[in-house]
């Protein structure tokens, strides 16, 4: 499943290159062929260790991030340098270097990880880590575009954000395997009315309020989403009762209405999202671009390297990180920008099947979750872009650029990869038994 | 002329770009549907159980290690060999204790054995619902309740 891989990534570099260059040679081949040679060297690695993970996960990843990688090439020399490991690099070879350092992270833990103990048993240390990261970056936290998401440790930055989702993931699963049967089936009646019972509740829901008091008033939107899409699905998932979601929207929908009384950002790109054309040029300008980009790109898209949009006016933002799929749509079209979704959405049905395989209820919760992520942060970021939910600033995992980004994606495969392991090893036992019968 | 050429080369080079792309869709979704299809043709076999017990450590060997024993609806635990889960081991009582599946969950009740049961390291002393992932401790022997 990889090899397609050998001939897709050279020829959107190459086409890349021509269009350009507008001369018919392939160009600089170096990037494509390090990325492709990873991603092949990654799974040997993963067939070497005989590891027995889901065999899809790894080719569908490469997928997604071999457009991304395409996607950033191309849009190299239009973002400039960054000083990214102290040298001066551009964003293609920074992207590359990450990869190398998340399929590093990816194989430590898929291969690395025998038994989940270190996750399962120290959740609330898990907890209270994550909780320190935020505080830590909201006090001395660099402001970057209104939002405070940004840890310098000398030349290199990270966004403890994508670090903190991966622990409340991790806490969230160990707190409902312990506690599901007691939350799915105890309630308290109150006349006629059945609420769940608080007091087994309360511990969740004190941690998931203070990370979303903090995320909030970090002006970090787009993640407070996310954040609160993957715990409602967790709670659904391990409960099976829709009235948490009920009220859980609820919730949502009456703190987006009091936020976006309270805070002006809030409220500016609420007004940005129902009427972008108010002002184009002004608080609507990145979604009015965005939405232009993919008009032009139409059907089939205007070709590799034809974007307008990071020339658009010279002033357009983030044309790497939060609006890839922009130019996505612009370059390949509908038709490409549909089959990166359909993409992502068969490396959700892969990361629930292993939730759906697992053994014991903290594998199955810590998956969903982790799958959620990734499929939530997709569909925010995609839906964000194209103007159907108000805009937030996250990134498309494996596409856009970013380091902080890309490992914790990276991560959340590992972890996927090493649950599905153990499923595999627990039903080679079973069959076992089975051969030899009574 | 060479600006029509360089084109039509770029056109041809973005459709095989995105044809690429479809095909390796449809790899996967191939490969989806096949995994789906063995995965319903696995459950018609197995009629979906509603638990095992992987054995984590027995000094005895019975029950033996690495075999996940298949869970009725009511399962008796202890060293009496009438009891569905036999255990051979000196610091198990006669009759141990029950593990039942009552509605959606399963249970574990200790009955009255002089070395006790526990749950997760925890010493029971009334009927405790159980999670799967669980881990009973009977005498010397480890069990972890599994789907």
């Amino acid at each position: 499943m990889l090899l397609p891989l050998l001939v897709l990534v050279p020829l959107g570099f190459a086409a890349t290159h021509i269009a350009t260059s507008g001369k018919a040679d392939v160009g600089p081949m170096q990037l494509a062929a390090a990325y492709v040679v990873m991603m092949l060297a990654a799974h040997f690695a993963l067939v070497a260790a005989g590891h027995r993970g889901d065999p899809l996960l790894l080719p569908l990843v490469a997928t997604i991030g071999g457009v991304g990688m395409v996607m950033l090439n191309r849009l190299s020399p239009d973002v400039g340098k960054t000083a990214a490991f102290g040298l001066d690099l551009d964003i293609a070879t920074t992207q590359v270097l990450w990869f190398g350092v998340g399929v590093a992270a990816m194989l430590a833990v898929a291969i690395g990880l025998r038994d989940d103990r270190v996750l399962r048993h120290y959740k609330y240390t898990w907890a209270l880590a994550g909780i320190a990261l935020l505080v830590f970056t909201f006090l001395f936290g660099t402001e970057v575009n209104g939002a405070r998401l940004w840890i310098y440790l000398g030349p290199i930055g990270f966004q403890p954000g994508e670090f903190i989702k991966l622990v409340l993931v991790v806490f969230i699963a160990g707190y409902l395997a312990e506690h599901r049967t007691l939350l799915r089936d105890a309630v308290w009646r109150l006349g006629p009315i059945r609420i769940p019972p608080l007091p087994y509740l309360l511990p969740m829901l004190a941690i998931f309020v203070i990370v979303m008091l903090v995320v909030v008033f970090g002006k970090d939107l787009g993640t407070a989403l996310l954040f609160f899409g993957i715990f409602l699905t967790m709670l659904f998932v391990a409960t099976g009762r829709r009235s948490y979601v009920l009220v859980g929207v609820l919730l949502f929908l009456a703190g987006s209405f009091v936020a976006s009384r309270l805070f002006e950002h809030v409220a500016r790109r609420i007004d940005a999202w129902v009427n972008p054309f108010a002002d184009p040029s002004g608080a609507g300008y990145q979604t009015v671009q965005s939405l232009y980009a993919f008009g032009r790109g139409g059907l089939f898209g205007e070709g590799l390297g034809q974007s307008l949009l990071p020339t658009a006016g010279g002033r357009f933002f983030g044309v790497e990180t939060d609006f890839i799929f922009a130019v996505v749509g612009e370059e390949l079209g509908a038709v490409g920008a549909f089959a990166l979704l359909a993409l992502a959405m068969a490396l959700v049905f892969r990361g629930l099947r292993v939730a759906m395989l697992a053994r014991d209820d903290f594998s199955a919760m810590l998956a969903v979750g982790l799958t959620a992520g990734l499929g939530l942060q997709t569909l925010i970021i995609a839906a964000g872009v194209v103007k159907l939910i108000p805009l937030t600033g996250i990134t498309f995992p494996f596409v856009s650029y970013g380091g902080s980004s890309l490992l914790a994606s990276f991560l959340i495969v590992g972890l996927l990869l090493a649950i599905s392991h153990r499923n595999a090893l627990a039903a080679d036992a079973e069959a076992g038994r089975v051969e030899r019968g009574p | 002329m060479t600006g029509e050429v360089l084109r039509i080369l770029l056109l041809v080079l973005q459709l095989a770009f995105l044809g690429i792309l479809y095909l390796v869709l449809l790899a996967f979704a191939r490969s989806l549907m096949r995994d789906l299809r063995s995965a319903e043709a696995a459950q018609q076999q197995s009629q979906a159980g509603i638990g095992r017990l992987a054995v984590l450590e027995s000094p005895e060997d019975e029950p033996p290690m690495g075999r996940p024993i298949a869970l009725g609806p009511i399962n008796s635990i202890g060293r009496n060999v009438n009891n569905t889960i036999f255990v051979e081991d000196d610091f198990v009582s006669a009759n141990h204790a029950m593990l039942t599946f009552r509605g959606r969950s399963w249970f574990i009740e200790d009955q009255g054995s002089t070395n006790g049961t526990y749950v997760n390291g925890h010493r029971i002393d009334r009927p405790v619902a159980l999670s799967f992932g669980d881990e009973l401790s009977i005498g010397r022997v480890r069990m972890r309740l599994e789907r």
